[in-house]
This record gives structure tokens, C-alpha cells and sequence, in this order.
């Protein structure tokens, strides 16, 4: 029986240094990890200036327009300042995402230790950069207008408590998308051989399984990329509150 | 099957993290079981908030 959990097993390829007791290991998510940022600096930096764009220099244009329109959408202008920071994480998550879909290839955020890092990396963006642009201002965001003042603390503590549920919900959506995903791929793809294992039958019952690994490749290719729109755009919105705090 | 994910996960997120503050609230106040209720509670509606909003059924934010 083929193990679905061990696609995910994290393996040390050779040691950095020691900080203390604790090996800092170069593990397959790192390679991963730079893998991805290869690919993306040979897309961004081989597309070239031509005026009439070629092939890579269109999906470039593309990239960056895409990204372009959702923060000018969902933020304003003044979000544009934020562009590197959404920029970078869409790319990373898209290209890693889409090389996870390869088999035989590692998901970067199939381990929730990296989504969290990136999602707290953008929860604690938005609560300097609020409290720098706006000062004391940024604590509009918890009081909503138009609410008696009555049950206005009640009001007040559950905005308090939604605003720090942000990072949890932002990262493991992303996280569990791919673990349930990738782990529902592994599951199909091994009743194959088991199914071939039986004789003749079972080399037509295993092409019930091929077909079902075939849709959800495409299917995991579409989750793929929207998981990483659905994470940058939350990014965009959450930015957009530490910009324009008031309601 | 990604709006059910992420509505899903918002309300999961927001039930979980009220219990875990509750659960550790109580443990360092040792006022068990009523920061649990408290917080599971609180944690429940803010999760309840943050799904009607992402699924923008209400604006965004109330008396607007």
C-alpha cells in the first residue's frame, strides 16, 4: 500500500550551521523554495523590453497587470506601494503551487509552518504600517459607526477578536487546500496498482481510478493558482484596512 | 468548492482559536469552565462575522 502522507515528509539535504543545539538544515522545501524563485526571476528577468512582446514577455505583462488591477481595485492608488510585497507573494505561491502539481514534486504550502509565515508576515505589515500611517486613527477599524453605546464594548471585544482570527483563517485555508488535495491525489493514484494487481479484470477496473487521477490533476492545476489569488487578495483587503482605517 | 473552503475555514478558525484562548485563559486564571464558555462563545460570533463579510451578503461593515 502506497503511504498517501509521505509525499509531505520533509528530508535534510546537507547542513548549514548550528545555532545553539539546532541543526539549520537545507531541507527538499527549501530547494523547493529556491526552485520556485529561479523560475520566476528567469521569467521576470528573460522576458525582455521588446515593443511587440514575445511569448514569455506576454505572460510577464500579464503577471504583473493581473497583480496591478487587484491592488488598484481593492485598495486604491496608495496601495500601489505595496506592490512588491503582493507581487512576491502571489508569484511565489503560484509558480511553488504549480510545481507542486508535477508528480513526484513537493508542495511548499502543504506544510502550515510556511503559510503562517507568510500570513503573519502580512498581519504584522498591515498593524505597523496602520499604526505608523495612522496613529492612534488605526483603532477605528474595531468601532464600527452607528452602533448604541450600550453594546458597544461587546461590539468593540468581537472586532478586536476577529481582527486576530485574520492570520489563523488566512493561513490554513491555503495549507489545507493543498494537504487535502495532494493527500485525495495520492489516495486515487494508488488504488491503480492495486487494482492492476488482480489480473485482467482489474486492468479495465483500474481505468476508473486513471481517469478519476486525470480530472483531479486538472482540478488540484485550477486550485493551484486560485489559492494563490484567494491569498493574495486577502492580503490586498487587509492592506487596504491599515491604509484607510476609518468606517 | 473554494467559497465552501474558505467560508468554512473562517468559521472553523474563529471557533478553534476562541476555544483555545478560553481553554488557556482558564488554565492560568483557574477560573474553569467560564473563560471556556466566554471565549468559545465570542469566538463563535467573530467567526459568524468574519463569514458574512467574506461572503459579502452584508456591506462591510455595519451601519453603512
Amino acid at each position: 500500500m502506497i503511504d498517501p502522507i509521505e509525499q509531505f515528509h520533509i528530508e535534510k539535504l546537507f547542513t548549514i550551521g548550528h545555532i545553539g543545539n539546532q541543526e539549520i538544515a537545507f531541507t527538499n522545501s527549501s530547494a523547493y523554495m529556491f526552485g520556485s524563485v529561479a523560475l520566476i526571476t528567469l521569467l521576470m528577468v528573460g522576458a525582455g523590453k521588446r515593443l511587440v512582446p514575445g511569448r514569455i514577455q506576454s505572460v510577464a505583462e500579464i503577471a504583473y497587470e493581473f497583480v496591478a488591477n487587484t491592488i488598484r481595485s481593492n485598495a486604491g492608488k496608495d496601495g500601489m506601494k505595496f506592490f512588491p510585497l503582493v507581487f512576491t507573494i502571489f508569484m511565489l505561491l503560484a509558480v511553488s503551487n504549480m510545481v507542486g502539481v508535477i508528480p513526484y514534486s513537493f508542495t511548499i504550502a502543504s506544510h502550515i509552518i510556511v503559510t503562517a509565515a507568510l500570513a503573519f508576515l502580512v498581519f504584522f505589515t498591515v498593524l505597523i504600517y496602520g499604526f505608523y500611517k495612522n496613529g492612534l486613527k488605526f483603532f477605528k477599524l474595531f468601532v464600527p459607526s452607528g452602533i448604541p453605546i450600550f453594546i458597544l464594548p461587546l461590539v468593540v471585544f468581537i472586532e478586536i477578536f476577529s481582527f486576530f482570527l485574520r492570520p489563523v483563517s488566512h493561513s490554513v485555508r491555503l495549507f489545507a487546500n493543498m494537504l487535502a488535495g495532494h493527500i485525495a491525489l495520492a489516495v486515487f493514484a494508488s488504488f491503480i496498482p492495486l487494482l492492476a494487481g488482480l489480473g485482467i479484470a482489474g486492468y479495465f477496473g483500474a481505468v476508473l481510478p486513471l481517469g478519476m487521477v486525470m480530472a483531479l490533476t486538472a482540478l488540484e492545476l485550477l486550485v493551484a493558482f486560485l489559492q494563490a489569488y484567494v491569498f493574495t487578495i486577502l492580503t490586498v483587503i487587509y492592506i487596504n484596512d491599515a491604509i484607510h482605517p476609518g468606517h | 468548492m473554494a467559497m465552501g473552503f474558505r467560508l468554512s475555514s473562517e468559521l472553523i478558525a474563529g471557533v478553534g482559536v476562541g476555544a483555545l484562548m478560553g481553554w488557556g485563559f482558564d488554565r492560568l486564571l483557574s477560573t474553569s469552565p467560564f473563560g471556556l464558555i466566554v471565549f468559545v462563545l465570542v469566538g463563535f460570533s467573530a467567526g459568524v462575522l468574519n463569514v458574512i463579510r467574506s461572503a459579502g451578503v452584508a456591506p462591510d461593515k455595519t451601519g453603512r
